[in-house]
């Protein structure tokens, strides 16, 4: 067993998950996945359309169980705990949806929200008084990590929806996670918003952050990860370095689907 | 006994609706504003907190007989007011589970019975403004390390401008509501300042005493009250809730 206290950097620090098979109803989703993020890593999980790419993310963020397999963070299994032991891993993961999913509130207020619900009740009743000042230096340095800075007081609903998903991205740091899950982030935005993201999750990979984001886009994936996992019809056919997987693949559906042609 | 209550507190006395004059009526039209309020205001706070509880449950819980809490909730919302007033008389009553708190012709009576109608009202719509919050945005939440309690709260917050008009709908369902208060209330009045008369229950006395100037008058004040709490509500949604 790992010490609990070691920094996040340890090499257990990794987030995996071990013969993960998922299904609803009677739609098999994921069968035996197993695949795991190391600190400092950028994983891409690649794939058509419909093929387990969210679930699987959704797993990986605790957000339910799977039907089989495990789900490991530091080599605990998740699932074995307590709820509060959980609460404590989930809260080192962060994770950015397709959308942006924003709370109706200012800019500041999203992106202050992991570390606000991280405090004692005490504390954050104290801050919703009107007179307390509460400006934290984490929300305007994860706004200027993506070219935010100075929209702290911007209500969300005037942003765009590049600018959204910028904040969604903030938000997702402001709590200085471990890990990070990335469900096609850009899968909306053009290229500048794109550029500005896929910069932010080289700083957090810079940083140590272990991260998977899934995407139906290759080239982003050959641009941004170290390693990619290609996944069809719930089953992971390969997982490797980038250059390799995107070279000299072992599963020929690979080539077929980085040829374009496997379109479902 | 209910007989001696009556005379004790000189319900319906209309010599003594004659003998006031002016500075008498002020006091009497303040102390029916205050009556008024006092009891809608009342209802509709405690009826928001358990309104809003029932509606996260419906709205986000699973269980046996959910469909059967909608049904109940849809329908109350239409209930005939007298008929709550008749059932709460009844609870009340000596014959009643609660006759022995002495509560007939109270205020504690006309709170009930405006907290069974305005719940329905913002139970419903508190309902349709939580279950149509982003399911995303709830995802946001957990995701961040949200815990249940977490979650909830973004869920009431972002629906905080249909929570209002909820609010709003029941406490203008309560304090314009005429019915059960004057069945459970009783429309009583003693030394010239109301005990339980309100604003409702004063203008049908008056108009129907032929005193068209002060049921106007009442009549006013109660439009203009609706209109105030609309704009204190509406003005609060708009800033930090
Ligand atoms: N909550 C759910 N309920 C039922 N089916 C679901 C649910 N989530 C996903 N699915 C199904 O699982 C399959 C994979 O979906 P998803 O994980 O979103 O794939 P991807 O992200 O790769 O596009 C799809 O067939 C989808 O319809
Ligand atoms: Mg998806």
């Amino acid at each position: 067993m790992t010490d609990q206290l070691a920094p996040s950097t340890s090499a257990h620090q990794r987030l995996e998950c071990e013969g993960v098979s998922h299904g609803f109803d009677e739609n098999r989703v994921l069968d035996a996945v197993t695949v795991g993020v190391d600190p400092g890593e950028i994983l891409a999980i690649i794939g058509p359309s419909g093929t387990g790419k969210s679930t699987l993310l959704r797993i990986m963020a605790m957000y339910h169980a799977p039907e089989s397999g495990t789900v490991r963070v530091a080599d605990r299994d998740v699932w074995s705990l307590t709820e509060q032991e959980r609460l404590s891993i989930r809260r080192r993961v962060g994770m950015v949806f397709q959308e942006a999913n924003l709370f109706d509130a200012s800019v500041r207020q999203n992106v202050n929200y992991g570390p606000r619900i991280r405090k004692q009740w005490r504390e954050r009743f104290r801050e919703m008084l009107p007179l307390t000042t509460n400006g934290s230096a984490t929300v305007t340095e994860q706004l200027e990590l993506v070219d935010m800075g100075g929209t702290e007081q911007r209500h969300v609903s005037s942003l765009s929806g590049g600018e959204a998903q910028r904040i969604a991205f903030a938000r997702a740091m402001a709590y200085e996670p471990d890990f990070l899950l990335l469900d096609e982030p850009t899968s909306d935005l053009d290229p500048r918003n794109t550029a500005v993201i896929e910069d932010a999750v080289k700083a957090a990979r810079d940083a140590d952050i272990a991260i998977a984001f899934a995407t139906h886009d290759m080239h982003q994936a050959e641009r941004l990860a170290d390693r990619v996992a290609v996944m069809i019809d719930g089953k992971l056919i390969e997982v490797g370095p980038t250059e390799r997987v995107f070279t000299n693949p072992d599963d020929g559906r690979t080539q077929k689907f980085i040829d374009g042609e496997l379109v479902y | 006994m209910i007989a001696s209550f009556l005379a004790t507190h000189g319900f319906v006395d209309p010599t003594y609706l004659f003998l006031i004059d002016f500075p008498f009526e002020r006091e009497y039209v303040q102390s029916i504003v205050w009556v008024s309020l006092y009891v809608s205001l009342i209802a509709v706070a405690l009826s928001t907190l358990f309104s809003l509880a029932i509606a996260m449950t419906v709205g986000f819980a699973e269980f046996r007989g959910k469909g059967f809490v909608v049904a109940l909730i849809n329908t109350g919302m239409g209930f005939p007011s007298v008929v709550v007033g008749l059932v709460v008389l009844f609870a009340v009553s000596n014959q009643g589970p609660l006759g022995t708190f002495n509560l007939v012709f109270t205020r504690e009576a006309m709170i009930m019975s405006q907290f069974v109608l305005a719940t329905p009202v913002i139970t419903g719509v508190s309902l349709a403004a939580v279950t149509s919050v982003d399911e995303g945005v709830r995802d946001a939440a957990y995701v961040m390390g949200g815990t249940r309690i977490d979650v909830a709260l973004v869920v009431l917050k972002d629906a905080r401008y249909g929570i209002m008009t909820a609010i709003l709908a029941g406490l203008g369902r309560a304090i314009s509501e005429v019915g059960s208060v004057l069945i459970v209330g009783g429309n009583i009045v003693s030394d010239g300042t109301s005990v339980t008369r309100t604003l409702t229950t004063a203008i049908q006395l008056e108009a129907r005493q032929g005193r068209f100037e002060t049921a106007m008058l009442l009549g006013a004040i109660l439009v203009v009250l609706v209109l105030v709490i609309n704009g204190i509500v509406l003005r609060l949604g708009g800033g930090r809730v």
